[in-house]
């Protein structure tokens, strides 16, 4: 990230505070949103977003596994992010550690809920096979490839769109079993299931520069931030996770503010990603 | 196109490409025999002795481009040019750059070049505008004049024998940008001509179109002249200068900042010329202040909105109308 000058600072944040930010957008608009499902062959679902410069690829494989024995009756759902040095140069090496585990833990937050799988975005419970024995496990990996700004909520529409272009394989459980054996699972390679995703959450980040919040923050914008809130709305409007960054403390009343207009902006934001994931879903069945 | 990442439709589709073909049937055909793609052998007459330059080499007897580019001819080298280079600087040229360090009685700017520019503080005119032998007390006082991350106007005055290029900033003109935007486009987009700062009467901003690539849009400032200030207003402006910087060291309150931010007006122009300049490198076209005036023109009289231009229908638009641009001036010529 190159750095700003005074002036330049200066011009940014009077534009957030006019509402007239540098590529003319208001505080509350998102850039184009541009999103390409199937982009890699060998996953069971995949997908690339693109925000203005800011590109991400998210891409999800289900593997058979055994359930946690705490959670018999639920698969299990890892995500893990990494970010690029194609993205920027200071993430060249182990210099984009310690974005990456914060991305992951974030977006663990926002879509797998808590330990007990309490208000989980994603329904643990549709990826058991066998109670107790056999289940699913979905490994969601992100990579961030160019970084302009907002890559919680580029990576957040890239997830929702990789599970609604992935195909869970049928599987036949053989019968008659005994109990305290592994059952026989056979996978079938030409059924798939689609992956329910009207559950599936968007994350909506504010940044609060000054005195006023923007969404979809530039890299450039993202310099100038006191603090920012990221929060994770369903389709029912219903709050999945919660995470603040920034070493700017917040007054209770503006993060409930916060919190209401980003539902408010999470309502459009759905809108336009469903759109957009079967407008590329219908290219992908053309080609 | 390298940098058109939009969603368009079917129609927005077929509308491009048709745009694009038209621009392209319309360029001269003499340089398609000069394009060489790699491994492409270049018709060279091989009595005279050839130099083989950049881009060439030999195989088997033969000359062939190692690069994929234009081949340029002269007197005896013979070498190929790119399209995409990075920025070749020439004698004379307005760059806009980056402070990146301050140093010994320098500053060293990035440009886009494959060397960091190094502006000299005797290249540089002082504040007081005297001209005068730098001391030593200018040299410790050089983070007044220019700070890193500073976005400054400089000249190329040429090269040293080591390759690394050295600026000027002598006139007033040249300087400090504040109250504005710089934007970053390919270099083999902007053209050399005879003006590149550029005062936009109607819409009050500034424009520098840098040679390196670097674009500055920004709120017009008037080119003070240090020589001609009466001893009484530079006291006064020494007193003023002092009291903002000791405010702006302690944090100026948000009403005062808000008092300096741009006027709305201002800072509206100053968007759409931005985005002017965004569609038009995305879309891969000369960047004149002509172009630029017209796509501006034009976004304002479909009255969009200012980040709409950024969107797949303005840019379908503007590719339609470079077409007819380019068209109508080759019946003419």
């Amino acid at each position: 990230m190159v750095g700003l000058s005074v002036g330049e600072k200066h011009f940014i944040q009077g534009g957030i505070a006019q509402d007239l930010r540098s590529d003319g957008r208001k505080r509350l608009t998102y850039r184009p949103i541009y999103v390409e499902t199937g982009v890699i062959a060998q996953a069971n679902g995949s997908a690339r977003v693109k925000m203005g410069a800011t590109d991400v690829i998210a891409s999800v494989k289900a593997e058979l596994g055994r359930p946690s024995p705490s959670h018999p009756d639920k698969g299990k759902v890892s995500i893990y992010v990494d970010c690029s040095p194609t993205a920027a140069p200071m993430f060249e090496g182990r210099g984009g550690e310690g974005l990456s585990t914060e991305l992951s833990t974030a977006l663990q937050r926002c879509l797998l809920g808590g330990k007990s799988g309490a208000g989980a975005g994603i329904d643990l419970s549709t990826l058991s096979i066998v109670e107790g024995k056999v289940c699913w496990d979905l490994y969601i990996d992100g990579l961030v490839i160019s970084s302009d700004g907002n890559l919680l909520d580029a990576l957040g529409a890239a997830i929702k769109a990789a599970l609604s272009n992935t195909g869970i394989p049928k599987v036949h459980v053989a019968a008659n079993v005994p109990s305290d054996e592994q059952p026989e699972v056979d996978i079938s390679d030409e059924e798939f299931l689609q992956f329910d995703t009207s559950g599936v959450p968007v994350i909506v980040t504010l940044t609060k520069v000054g005195r006023y919040y923007i969404v979809d923050a530039t890299s450039e914008e993202e310099s100038q931030m006191s603090s920012a809130v990221s929060v994770s709305i369903n389709r029912q409007g219903r709050i999945c996770g919660l995470t603040k960054r920034g070493g700017a403390g917040l007054d209770p009343s503006i993060i409930l503010d916060m919190i209401s207009v980003a539902k408010h902006l999470s309502e459009q934001l759905i809108n336009k990603l469903d759109s957009e994931i079967s407008a590329a879903e219908a290219c992908e069945e053309e080609s | 196109m390298r940098g058109l990442q939009l969603s368009l439709n079917q129609t927005q589709k077929l509308r491009l490409e048709r745009a694009l073909e038209k621009l392209q049937s319309l360029s001269s055909k003499a340089n398609t025999n000069a394009s060489v793609t790699v491994a492409d052998t270049i018709p060279v007459n091989y009595d005279d002795g050839v130099l083989k330059g950049h881009g060439t080499s030999e195989l088997d007897g033969e000359v062939v481009a190692t690069l994929c580019g234009v081949v340029e001819r002269v007197n005896k080298l013979v070498y190929v040019r790119t399209l995409r280079a990075r920025y070749k600087p020439e004698i004379g040229d307005i760059i806009v750059g980056r402070v990146i360090e301050v140093a010994p009685k320098r500053w060293r700017l990035e440009i886009n070049f494959s060397q960091d520019a190094v502006l000299m503080l005797s290249s540089m005119n002082l504040p007081d505008g005297i001209q005068r032998r730098r001391t030593a007390v200018d040299e410790l006082n050089m983070r007044s004049i220019f700070e890193e991350n500073d976005v400054v106007c400089a000249e190329v005055r040429g090269f040293q024998h080591d390759g690394s290029l050295h600026l000027q900033a002598r006139s007033q003109k040249y300087g400090k940008l504040e109250r504005g935007q710089l934007l970053t486009i390919p270099p083999y987009l902007v053209k050399r001509r005879k003006q590149h700062f550029h005062h936009l009467d109607q819409y009050g901003i500034d424009l520098i179109l840098g040679c390196n690539g670097f674009i500055w849009v920004g709120e017009h400032i008037e080119a003070k002249d240090d020589m001609v200030e009466d001893q009484v207003n530079k006291s006064e402006q020494q007193s003023v200068k002092s009291s903002t910087v000791k405010s702006s060291r302690s944090s100026l309150s948000l009403e005062e900042q808000e008092q300096t931010y741009t006027p709305p007006e201002t800072r509206q122009n100053i968007c759409r010329t931005a985005n002017a300049v965004r569609v038009l490198s995305n879309l891969g076209f000369n960047i004149t202040v002509e172009v630029i005036m017209e796509t501006v023109n034009l976004s304002n009289s479909l009255n969009l909105d200012i980040h709409e231009m950024l969107g797949a229908e303005f840019c379908v638009l503007v590719a339609e109308r470079e077409a007819e641009r380019r068209s109508l001036i080759k019946k003419k010529g």
